[in-house]
């Protein structure tokens, strides 16, 4: 599953933290469930460690994941996230439906 | 860290660099670019104590590079024309490198070596050149130096190759703290892999920064103005380094941040408006275009 996009205009270490938020919020990665090493997961990328260690840091600070020291990061056991996830797609799809009503198309006319 | 303070130096009449002061922090991967004669290698050679500087200095962890067995202890030097020995095999070549390292790692060799199959008994004069390269990067990373340098890194690999030799210094630098600085023609790779490049351009350097910084200063913008005077206001109120236009669509390339764009834009009437990220190519040809560098000029009369 570990596989970068070359192609993706995405800087990678983006694409390490958009991978691991879904993987977290699918369920897919359980709580306390140990992420993988910086030095395994930059190998396994052929990538910098220090990218790694950017997009963990970056998890670490939206509340994915936590760390302890010399032990490594684990998956946090955090239902705010979800919640968070539902506000980020409502807004997207407030702002698709304020599009659709910008050029005449009414709600239930989008929906159908 | 290797540091470099106003370092030039000239051969005959041509001055191959000018006042060039860059510095490799540690534990980070150092990409230098640069457009085709720019000095590169030999800004590489200068650090590996090879050349001596006309001006200047080279420093690796204080200490001069030149003739200096205490720095060169440090690191290990892959040049872009690799060197072997007349009927050497890899083994032979092996035991030369231990016998100058003093914690040349045999053991690790032996191991990579079977790793990238690579014939120890074979001679290197056989080898493709993907495979003298391949041979000449493991030579130099079980060296066990803090640093390593290396010329046109993935000049004839192939990208599985590519990867492992990549993936080999992620090892390298989560295990004992290596400190790479690389060259390449691929600007995508570098993109890919450094923390900061070093742009080059006929002798001089242009830019050194970490990547983060480079692209957030320098943004790429997609708009189609309501009404085109709105064009006037944006090239007033922002450095708009190019603008290429496609029927309505405005692509420019502003050297700004964010927040100022979007301030800019607030109080401008759009029909289509996008910040896009920039690439390393993008960026790199922005620099040398802005010093007078414009290939596309040269080609198209």
């Amino acid at each position: 599953m570990n596989y970068l996009d070359l192609q993706d205009p995405r800087p990678i270490y983006e694409q390490i933290t958009d991978m691991y938020r879904m993987l977290i919020l699918k369920g897919a990665m359980k709580p306390d469930e140990p992420m993988p090493s910086v030095r395994k997961l930059a190998m396994e990328l052929s990538t910098n460690p220090n990218t790694v260690q950017k997009a963990y840091t970056e998890l670490e600070r939206e509340g994915y994941i936590y760390s302890v020291k010399g032990r490594g990061n684990f998956v946090r056991d955090n239902p705010d996230l979800r919640e968070k996830k539902r506000k980020e797609l409502k807004d997207r799809l407030d702002a698709i439906f304020k599009e659709a009503s910008d050029i005449g198309i009414s709600r239930e006319e989008l929906l159908k | 860290m290797i540091a470099t303070k106003n370092l030039t130096k000239s051969f005959g009449q041509t001055k191959a660099l000018s006042d060039i002061s860059l510095t490799v922090n540690d534990g980070e991967i150092t990409g230098l670019v640069g457009t085709n004669g720019a000095g590169k290698s030999t800004l590489l050679r200068l650090i590996a104590g090879v050349l001596k500087p006309d001006k200047g200095s080279v420093t690796v962890d204080e200490q001069p590079a030149y003739d200096n067995p205490v720095a060169k202890r440090e690191f290990v030097f892959v040049p872009d024309e690799l060197y072997f020995f007349n009927n050497a095999t890899a083994k032979d070549m092996a035991l030369y490198y231990a016998s100058m390292y003093e914690n040349y790692d045999m053991e690790k060799f032996v191991r990579l070596k079977n790793a990238f199959s690579l014939r120890s008994t074979q001679r290197i004069s056989t080898y493709s050149k993907g495979m003298k390269r391949q041979l000449a990067i493991l030579l130099a990373v079980c060296a066990n130096t803090k640093y390593i340098l290396l010329d046109e890194t993935f000049d004839g690999l192939d990208p599985v190759m590519r990867a492992a030799v990549k993936s080999l210094f992620a090892d390298e630098m989560s295990e004992r703290g290596l400190t790479p600085l690389i060259s390449s023609h691929s600007l995508r790779e570098l993109e890919d892999i450094c923390d900061h490049v070093g742009l080059l351009h006929k002798g001089g350097l242009l830019l050194s920064e970490s990547l983060d910084d480079m692209k957030t200063g320098l943004l790429k913008l997609q708009c189609v103005f309501s009404d085109e005077k709105d064009l006037a206001t944006v090239k007033q109120k922002l450095d708009v380094m190019a603008d290429e236009r496609q029927g309505m669509l405005h692509v420019m390339t502003v050297k700004a941040d964010r927040q100022q764009v979007a301030e800019v834009f607030s109080h401008i009437d759009t029909v289509f408006f996008e910040i896009l990220p920039l690439t390393l190519e993008e960026l790199f040809i922005a620099e040398t275009e802005g010093a007078g560098y414009d290939v596309r000029k040269l080609i198209i009369q």
